[in-house]
């Protein structure tokens, strides 16, 4: 069965819900949680780190994990009511 | 004394109030989408932001600042091209932002929203319309614009309603806010072209623009409630 392309903001919503259920997830699971591909995937963090939605932290051994940061947080709350507004005003 | 009588004599002041309120629901918009825009860097937000700002702005330049100049010829010159450009890039904005999907692909980002590849067509075309109405001394290309504007986004919000099958309420009152935008430029144009301006078709637009952009307000509003956030 085909699914329906994912709108961007989903993709951000889903990226986001996965960094929260985990509060500190590792890059490569976050790869997999997002069904992304790798470059999509880049793209997509990239982006959501310079604009603060979420930020990378690496430990003293050298470990990278994503976190989120309020900005994030505030977003997958409001999230619900964006995508009404949306979808309400056909934008 | 009549209303009619009362409104004619008090043209002034009621031209200054009516800027003032449409400003004020345009300031309100613009603030409730920018928060949206900043949360969810959506581009249609953005678009739709613009829209709203650009029409604060036009009002708020035609209506305050021309009321309150000393009306020397320059300046009166200065403010009604600025109006026309400002009104005019408002309904650009607010055509674009249904149909940018269309036209632009989803990893195409522009810095700026006000002025990038895209955009740059309308500023030149508001630009042109706002100079040849200015040498013609008339409106009737920026009515003419807005008409052929207006009527294809209400076909657009027409689409939209009829393609959703009720699930998004608001949806119904966009296409029916559209249809009032048709409606006022119409008759702006009919008013300039037929009627010399009569006050009481002035009057009427007047109150059919409070309405579309009371119409915007109350929809952002209603369908932003977080309680019990159903589909609106």
């Amino acid at each position: 069965m085909a699914t329906k392309k994912r709108e961007r903001l989903d993709v951000i919503k889903d990226i986001l819900h996965a960094i929260m259920e985990n509060r500190k997830i590792k890059p490569t699971r976050l790869l997999y949680a997002s069904n992304l591909s790798p470059q999509m995937f880049k793209e997509y963090i990239n982006e959501l780190i310079s604009k603060k939605f979420i930020k990378l932290d690496i430990d003293d051994k050298e470990k990278k994990t994503f976190s989120l940061t309020k900005k994030g947080q505030d977003f997958l709350q409001e999230y619900k009511v964006i995508e009404n507004f949306i979808e309400n005003f056909g934008l | 004394m009549t209303l009619y009588s009362l409104i004619i004599e008090n043209k002034w002041m009621l031209e200054v109030l009516y800027a003032l309120l449409i400003s004020t629901i345009c300031t309100a918009i613009v603030f409730k989408t920018d928060k949206f825009f900043r949360l969810s860097l959506h581009t249609g937000i953005r678009y739709f932001r613009n829209a709203f700002l650009f029409f604060g702005a036009a009002f708020a330049a035609r209506y305050i600042f021309g009321v309150f100049s000393d009306m020397s010829v320059d300046y009166s010159y200065l403010i009604r091209i600025i109006f026309e450009y400002l009104l005019v890039m408002a309904g650009f904005f607010l055509f674009y932002s249904l149909i940018w999907k269309k036209i632009e692909s989803t990893k195409e980002s522009y810095a700026s929203s006000l002025f990038n590849a895209k955009i740059a067509i309308f500023h030149i075309i508001a630009l042109i319309i706002a100079v040849l109405d200015n040498l013609w001394q008339t409106y009737y290309f920026m009515f003419l614009s807005q008409v052929i504007i207006f009527s294809y986004a209400s076909i657009i919000a027409y689409i939209n309603y009829k393609k959703d099958e009720n699930k998004h309420r608001f949806l119904r009152f966009y296409f029916v806010a559209m249809l009032l935008g048709l409606t006022a430029w119409f008759l702006n144009l009919l008013a300039a072209s037929y009627f010399q301006w009569n006050p009481g078709i002035l009057i009427n637009i007047g109150i059919i623009n409070v309405i579309f952009f009371l119409l915007f307000l109350y929809g952002i509003v209603k369908v932003t409630q977080k309680n019990g956030n159903k589909k609106t």
